[in-house]
């Protein structure tokens, strides 16, 4: 009996790895989702007491740093104005030259700011949770930004909460550009361990291109590939080299490391999605 | 009461009590045959197991292994300042790996086969019309996801996914080809990462210039006999290869070896019904063949194309490089777009350029008579047999009579006493009729020969011509079983009759004459620093050379070929020696004019040889040397004048403007 007795937790943790394997998939799909809802609360209310506690650590700042923020906001606002109206007048001209050159213009996005709820880093995935879901309008699919250029794609959408796959994860491809070219080369996130500096794989790079660490190379999403908008910063290359079969050259984007510590990012939701 | 036990066997005497009765001394026997059957399967056993080890280990790995082998990349051609001239291009095709969709393939079989059951369909099909079509239906469904993605119609090619199927299914089934970078990129992004269906490169040749040299670069065909690297392992294995590529024409085929990359391959574990298991078991990248830089120069050569396009006639034009012999430039008039052999030539486009008569490369395997061109070669052997002097002259009065026939001298008007300078500025038939009999056929045919003119010259290109003729007695007594004439002799003297000579023979002759020397060996490889032909010397005094070198000035200052004295072609400062020639050809359509034009540059530091034909296509039109050869000649004399930079352009000096008082 006593054998038993210490082996029962094996026989109970045996049967109900049973039990999820003969399971139909639907209940399993079902129980999934279920679960995700029901860890939403927790960590939406986690998420907003982080907001709170850094609300009231901004609360012990004195007033003159205060108003020295708020110059600078100030300033900060000023200037984007600025870039708005630049914005406005390019977006006119890239619209008379796409309508000149009779080409189709790319969809427009609706911007959807989300919190990062969760960071969920391992080798085989990169993953931010953030606090806005289908009942935000998100799809999957639809690619998400920061200030520092694209943070990656919605790969799942819940309620109030939405998966986001960074583009360190090695299940995001993408069709990038060096800048100031416009040829297409497959980007892919690397296996990265955490706490890391991310790195991400390239491949089908022409042989014309070079990038060296005293002069590397920027890359941008090409936007051809339908999903991300064209110009948004993903890394920096700093080798390339040319593969043996002499067709192409492979290499490695060093990532953003602000990728790792987001609390913020945009979803940009299109607004004539795809059929 | 005493309490006895019980007895706890029955006391039923002879019911349950054994007899031993011992072994049938019979059985012994039969133990003895079963202990040696078994011996006899131990020690088959043993013999398998440990004896014929490495035989059922070969046998299971050809039975459960399957290698693929991939082409390595062919090398790039560079002209001779390392310009692209072949390399190759990725080709993207989007694929679908049919060994990780077999779960797939037997449920759409069961759904499949329920359907039918449930509709009541008599006609049910067998059980392997129902797997085939099975297969097209989940093919279908992830050519509709590409479909989606691309915004196409694509149907699947049923019977190329069952040839796939059951020939190579352990290859990626190509689903479509050639897709653009756009189509890469959608692709790209928007199928998951460990789909079945994927973007597969492969190389294919590419032409950055499209037209130009086409017949000396050549093209390549596919080839299903990919030579494999022997250090590649699993020779023994049953082998699956991707289709390569072999050089077919012009330096493709006569470099295929050291272009043809080095195949790669994988081997793979597959499972009985011959999927693949992954990974691969061993892996090896193809590498790329080796680059060459060949001794074209992209400059001259389009200088040469551009101008042979704008006559818009048939011909050819090779430049050497006098102290080398590496050919700058060989073109051939028509022409096609290399780009059109990649992937695969269409019937229509092969129908166009046979048509046009433009498989030949006419530098090389096209056999005309020389014309007036030969005159060199005449003077050559008159002055080597001392029948001809620096300074000898002859009367020309517009005919020539060789025993009972008339030769006529229509090439110039100024008719009373011609030199050998003026003889080949005005290409005097007259003279050359006069001294060419004297000097005989024997030696004009040896002196023809000591330029290696009956030969082919060798050059680095596959199918030279190899049927050129310089005729004398004995050929045709062998040939035709007649006599050799003194007309004849006239006739070879000025170029005419049956000589038949490549313009690459041509060049060869005339950058010997301008070396000094009996032969050049051209080359389409280029080497740095170019190595310097040496062969023999020719033998010609010094003053005999200069008489024939002012001749060959003339004609481009005042002669039949002053067209380069025109602003078009003229480079001040650039002395030019050359040759015009008009041959006449019967042909079934009547009698078509070749124009020539040999010649080199500069004439006091030979640089580069250049030979020019054109080919009449209107009997009686009068296509000439001077004319339709030389502008060509000029166009390659001019660019290669601007490249050296030797000749500066004189400023026009233009006047002041006038003050107004």
């Amino acid at each position: 009996m006593p054998r038993f007795d210490q082996a029962r937790p094996f026989l109970t943790l045996g049967l109900v790895l049973l039990v999820w394997l003969v399971l139909p998939t639907a209940v399993k799909r079902v129980t999934r989702l279920g679960f995700y809802e029901l860890q939403s609360p927790v960590d939406i209310a986690a998420s907003y007491a982080r907001d709170l506690q850094d609300f009231w650590s901004q609360k012990t700042r004195s007033k003159n740093e205060l108003i020295e923020a708020a110059r600078d906001l100030a300033r900060l606002n000023a200037s984007y104005e600025l870039r708005l109206q630049d914005d406005a007048r390019l977006r006119t001209e890239i619209a008379r030259l796409e309508e000149l050159l009779r080409l189709p213009s790319y969809g427009d996005f609706r911007a959807e700011p989300a919190r990062v709820v969760r960071r969920d880093f391992s080798v085989w995935w990169q993953r931010l949770v953030i606090r806005k879901g289908a009942n935000h309008g998100l799809t999957v699919g639809a690619p998400a930004i920061y200030s520092g250029g694209l943070v990656g794609r919605v790969s799942e959408v819940h309620a109030n909460t939405a998966v986001v796959e960074l583009i360190s994860s090695p299940g995001l491809r993408l069709a990038a550009v060096f800048d100031g070219d416009d040829r297409p080369v497959s980007f892919q996130g690397g296996v990265n361990a955490p706490l890391r500096p991310a790195e991400a794989l390239l491949e089908y790079v022409p042989l014309d291109v070079f990038a060296t660490a005293a002069s590397p190379r920027r890359l941008v999403t090409s936007g051809l590939g339908g999903v991300y908008p064209p110009g948004l910063y993903v890394g920096e290359v700093f080798t390339l080299e040319a593969s043996t079969d002499g067709l192409f050259k492979t290499g490695r984007a060093v990532l953003d490391p602000r990728l790792g510590r987001l609390t913020e990012v945009t979803v940009l939701v299109p607004l004539d999605p795809a059929p | 009461m005493a309490y006895a036990p019980r007895s706890s066997v029955p006391d039923r005497p002879g019911s349950m009590v054994e007899s031993h009765r011992g072994y049938d001394p019979r059985l012994w026997l039969f133990y003895g045959l079963l202990a040696l059957l078994l011996g006899v399967l131990a020690a088959g056993l043993s013999y398998q197991q440990l004896g014929r080890t490495d035989l059922h280990r070969e046998r299971e790995t050809v039975q459960s292994q399957r290698r693929v082998i991939v082409p390595g990349p062919r090398g790039n051609l560079f002209d001779r300042e390392g310009r692209l001239l072949v390399g190759n291009r990725p080709r993207f095709a989007v694929t679908l790996n049919l060994d990780e969709l077999r779960t797939e393939f037997r449920r759409e079989y069961l759904r499949v086969r329920r359907n039918y059951r449930e509709t009541g369909d008599k006609d049910l099909p067998n059980a392997t019309q129902l797997e085939r079509i099975a297969r097209v239906s989940v093919v279908q469904g992830y050519l509709q996801t590409v479909n989606r993605i691309l915004g196409v119609r694509e149907k699947v090619n049923a019977e190329a996914l069952e040839r796939h199927y059951s020939q190579a299914r352990i290859l990626p089934f190509i689903l479509l080809e050639d897709i653009t970078a756009e189509a890469y990129s959608r692709l790209l992004e928007q199928l998951p990462v460990n789909s079945p269906l994927q973007v597969y490169t492969a190389s294919t040749r590419s032409y950055p210039h499209g037209r130009l040299a086409a017949h000396t670069l050549g093209y390549t065909a596919s080839d299903d006999y990919l030579a494999v690297n022997e250090g590649l392992p699993g020779a023994e294995l049953t082998t699956f290869k991707m289709r390569g590529s072999v050089g077919r024409q012009g330096l493709e085929a006569a470099l295929d070896a050291r272009l043809q990359g080095q195949a790669g391959g994988a081997i793979y574990r597959v499972d009985p019904a011959g999927y693949r298991l992954q990974p691969a078991l061993e892996k090896r990248r193809p590498v790329q063949g080796a680059d060459i830089v060949t001794s074209l120069d992209l400059d001259l050569q389009r200088a040469a194309e551009i101008q042979m396009a704008e006559n818009g006639l048939a011909g050819a034009a090779v430049a050497l490089d006098i102290a080398s012999g590496e050919v700058l430039v060989l073109a051939s008039h028509p022409d096609y777009d290399l780009n059109d052999f990649t992937p695969r030539l269409s019937e229509k486009t092969a129908s166009e350029i046979n048509a046009q008569g433009a498989w030949l490369n006419r530098a090389t395997q096209g056999l005309y008579p020389p014309g007036s061109t030969f005159k060199l070669v005449t003077a050559l052997a008159g002055l080597r047999t001392g029948h001809m002097l620096p300074d000898s002259q002859v009367e020309c009065t517009g005919s020539y009579q060789v025993g009972g026939r008339v030769f006529v001298c229509n090439n110039h008007r100024d008719r009373g006493i011609i030199t050998l300078p003026q003889a080949l500025e005005k290409s005097c038939n007259t003279f050359f009729y006069h001294y060419g009999l004297q000097t005989g056929i024997d030696a004009i045919a040896a002196e023809a020969r000591l330029h290696g003119l009956d030969r082919p010259t060798g050059i680095d290109l596959p199918h030279e011509a190899r049927h050129m003729l310089v005729p004398d007695p004995a050929w045709k007594e062998t040939r035709r079983g007649d006599r050799w004439f003194p007309g004849d002799t006239a006739n070879v003297s000025i170029g005419q009759g049956d000589l038949a000579l490549t313009p690459l023979q041509m060049v060869c002759l005339v950058a010997s004459l301008a070396r000094g020397e009996t032969i050049t060996r051209p080359t389409l490889l280029h080497q740095n620093p170019p190595e310097q032909q040496i062969q023999p010397r020719d033998g010609i005094a010094p003053i005999a050379r200069a008489a024939i070198l002012a001749g060959m000035e003339a004609v481009t200052n005042t002669g039949t070929g002053r067209i380069l004295q025109t602003p078009r072609f003229r480079v001040p400062g650039l002395r030019i020696a050359g040759k015009t020639g008009t041959a006449q050809k019967a042909t079934t359509q009547g009698i078509l004019n070749f124009a020539w034009f040999v010649g080199f540059v500069p004439v006091e530091k030979p640089q580069i040889a250049v030979a020019v034909i054109v080919e009449g296509d209107t009997p009686g039109e009068d296509v000439a040397g001077g004319r339709y050869a030389a502008p060509v000649a000029g166009a390659i004399f001019k660019a290669w004048a601007d490249k050296s930079g030797l000749y500066p352009p004189v400023a026009t000096t233009t006047a002041p403007p006038s003050l107004a008082p």
